[in-house]
């Protein structure tokens, strides 16, 4: 017995929805990186179940390189909240704020 | 017969030479730790850029793309075919603007980045985000294009910051960082929504599965994953919604970066989504079920050109405002998909759309590089600021006034062809929406014209400020100016061949 796909597409959107939550309302930048790692997995689960589901490799492959490409992004961006920290002091994304309009 | 017969990996040429200088630079840099040798790693960067340029252009005359009715070679298609990657003209094209703003950006870089420590890391991310907007431009499938995207934001992003103890720097770094990431796990849960709506990724056999009607049950999932796609494209390109990061980056990046990233990268967003948008979401079929992208993009085209034009003409800071009037350059190339209607009747907007790419590339490049220019005098930023500079610097000052002007699409530059074709392929589509959008773009125009003039005014008729030292005169950024000045003037002459290129590409594209 296998799980319906609508179960895994509505566990992804759930997935999404928590990471668009916590990008919204967390000002700590590392919360922040965090929560979009999730909104990227919530992608992964999609494309390994209509995978599954359309019977063919092309998203599971997909989901290797976007697993890769989330690391990446993470190594960059772990590096500007280093920088972010040495000028700031803080790792809050509300502190820097010396350009307005 | 060829004398010598390129496999058709080598189609990939232009992407593959700007690869390989980014390599080469790492190899430059780790002969040598403790020294850095600053003009061979400079001439390096310049010279496979400008190599590039040349393959991609060779391509182009030797009709790579052009189908092999009219004597041409036709499109080459990488792994399969159709394949994850084509290699027609419009990705020729879009490579020729990237590689052409590359060579500007690292011939500016060399005086701009003069005592900067990391000066061989600064041009291999160039090189290698370059790789990732000219992959961008020939990627044919959801995978390649996404992975193209990352490979140019990731170095993007440590451009943007790499100014490590200039606040503005770091602050503009980790606001593009993060509606960066935002808006790529957007786009990437996006692409797996038209993933299991069509059951693929490869842009031509999505096209098929719609047009077979196969997607007709799954019409919820395909349209929030097509309204995704959009935002990550929205991004791309610094239009409406996710334009946030463009003027705090902008403005915090050194110029040349900012130069990079608002001609490159903005050609870059712009060729995948008419790829994507043209090739593998037909209209014809989507809108029977709802899914009406193009009225989608009539909307963001005329906000996008408002919000950019509204909010440069208030700036008081000089790169500011350009960072604002990219946002509106952005909204106006946005028209070449707003007026899509399917094959016959689109193919003048867009190609519109790819000329203005192109001509933007030079005068908004040029525009920017002017602002390093001033950064390296270190005369300061605001509009006042600039006051009288055209005393004592009357060729750059010159070369600005060109880019100005060209810019608000003044009939004796570049600039007004794009935006004229751009306004009577608005109207050739004749709905009643695109009309409103040609509206839309003759007032913008006419309000951009306000402040433009007004840095031209600044620099040419104010008083010059007073105490100000005799400035030096860098020949890499007078070089890079000067050349961008002279291409915004020579399109003019040029604008018919480079139309006939825009126009082939976008029918082949279309069709």
């Amino acid at each position: 017995m296998t799980v319906p796909v609508e179960y895994y597409v509505l566990l992804s959107l759930a997935l999404f929805c928590i990471g668009l939550f916590g990008v919204l309302t967390r000002r700590n930048a590392l919360m922040f990186l965090m929560s979009v790692e999730l909104m990227l997995n919530a992608a992964t689960i999609n494309l390994i179940a209509f995978a599954f589901y359309h019977g063919n490799l092309t998203g599971q492959v997909f989901a290797l390189f976007a697993m890769a490409l989330a690391a990446a992004e993470v190594a960059v961006g772990l590096g500007i909240i280093l920088v972010l920290y040495r000028n700031f002091r803080d790792v809050d994304v509300t502190v820097p704020s010396t350009m307005r309009w | 017969m060829e004398p010598i017969a390129l496999p058709d990996w080598a189609a990939l040429g232009p992407a593959l030479v700007l690869a390989v200088t980014a390599l080469l630079l790492f190899v430059v840099d780790a002969v040598n730790p403790r020294k850095t040798n600053r003009p061979l790693i400079a001439g390096t960067a310049t010279v496979g850029s400008l190599a590039a340029l040349a393959v991609a252009v060779w391509y182009l005359l030797a009709g790579v793309g052009t189908p092999t009715g009219e004597g041409g070679r036709g499109e080459f298609h990488i792994f399969g075919d159709p394949g994850q990657f084509v290699i027609d003209e419009m990705a020729l094209f879009f490579m020729v603007v990237v590689a052409v703003v590359t060579a500007m950006v690292a011939v500016a870089s060399y005086d701009y980045m003069h005592d900067h420590a990391y000066f061989a890391s600064y041009y291999s991310l160039v090189l290698l985000a370059a790789t990732g907007m000219a992959t961008m431009a020939a990627a044919n499938s959801l995978v390649t294009i996404f992975i193209a995207l990352e490979l140019a934001s990731l170095p993007s992003y440590a451009l943007v910051a790499i100014l490590k103890d200039n606040r503005g720097s770091v602050e503009g770094g980790l606001k593009y960082f993060l509606v960066g990431a935002l808006s790529s796990a957007v786009m990437v849960y996006g692409i797996s929504l038209v993933y299991g709506a069509t059951g693929h990724l490869q842009l031509e056999a999505i096209a098929e599965v719609i047009a077979a009607g196969d997607a007709e049950p799954y019409s919820g999932l395909l349209g929030l994953g097509v309204l995704m796609l959009i935002g990550g494209f929205a991004f791309k390109t610094a239009s409406v919604p996710f334009h946030f990061w463009a003027p705090e980056a902008y403005e915090g990046a050194p110029a040349p970066v900012a130069a990079f990233l608002s001609s490159a990268s903005k050609a870059a967003g712009f060729v995948i989504a008419f790829r994507v948008f043209t090739t593998a979401l037909p209209i014809g079929d989507l809108a029977p079920m709802g899914i009406d992208w193009a009225t989608v993009f009539v909307v963001l085209a005329i906000v996008t050109m408002t919000v950019g034009n509204f909010a440069a003409a208030v700036q008081e800071n000089v790169k500011r405002m350009l960072a604002y009037s990219s946002i509106g350059h952005a909204g106006y190339a946005l028209i070449g998909l707003a007026g899509f209607v399917g094959p016959g009747g689109s193919e003048l907007v867009m190609s519109a759309a790819m000329m203005h790419l192109l001509v933007y590339g030079f005068m908004n490049t040029g525009a920017f590089l002017f602002v390093g220019l001033a950064e390296y005098w270190g005369v300061g930023r605001t509009f006042e600021d600039y006051n009288g500079l055209a005393t004592q610097a009357p060729i750059a000052c010159s070369a600005l006034a060109v880019f100005m002007f060209s810019l608000a699409g003044i009939p004796p530059f570049g600039g007004f062809w794009s935006k004229y074709f751009l306004f009577t392929g608005a109207l050739s589509v004749g709905s009643t929406a695109m009309i409103a959008v040609a509206a839309a773009l003759v007032v913008n125009s006419a309000l951009s014209l306000y402040y433009y003039s007004r840095l031209v005014k600044a620099v040419w008729i104010e008083d010059p400020v007073p105490g100000r030292e005799g400035l030096s005169q860098p020949v890499g950024l007078y070089a890079a100016i000067v050349f961008a000045a002279v291409m915004t003037v020579a399109v003019l002459p040029g604008f018919g061949p480079i139309a006939d290129a825009a126009t082939s590409a976008a029918t082949a594209l279309i069709a």
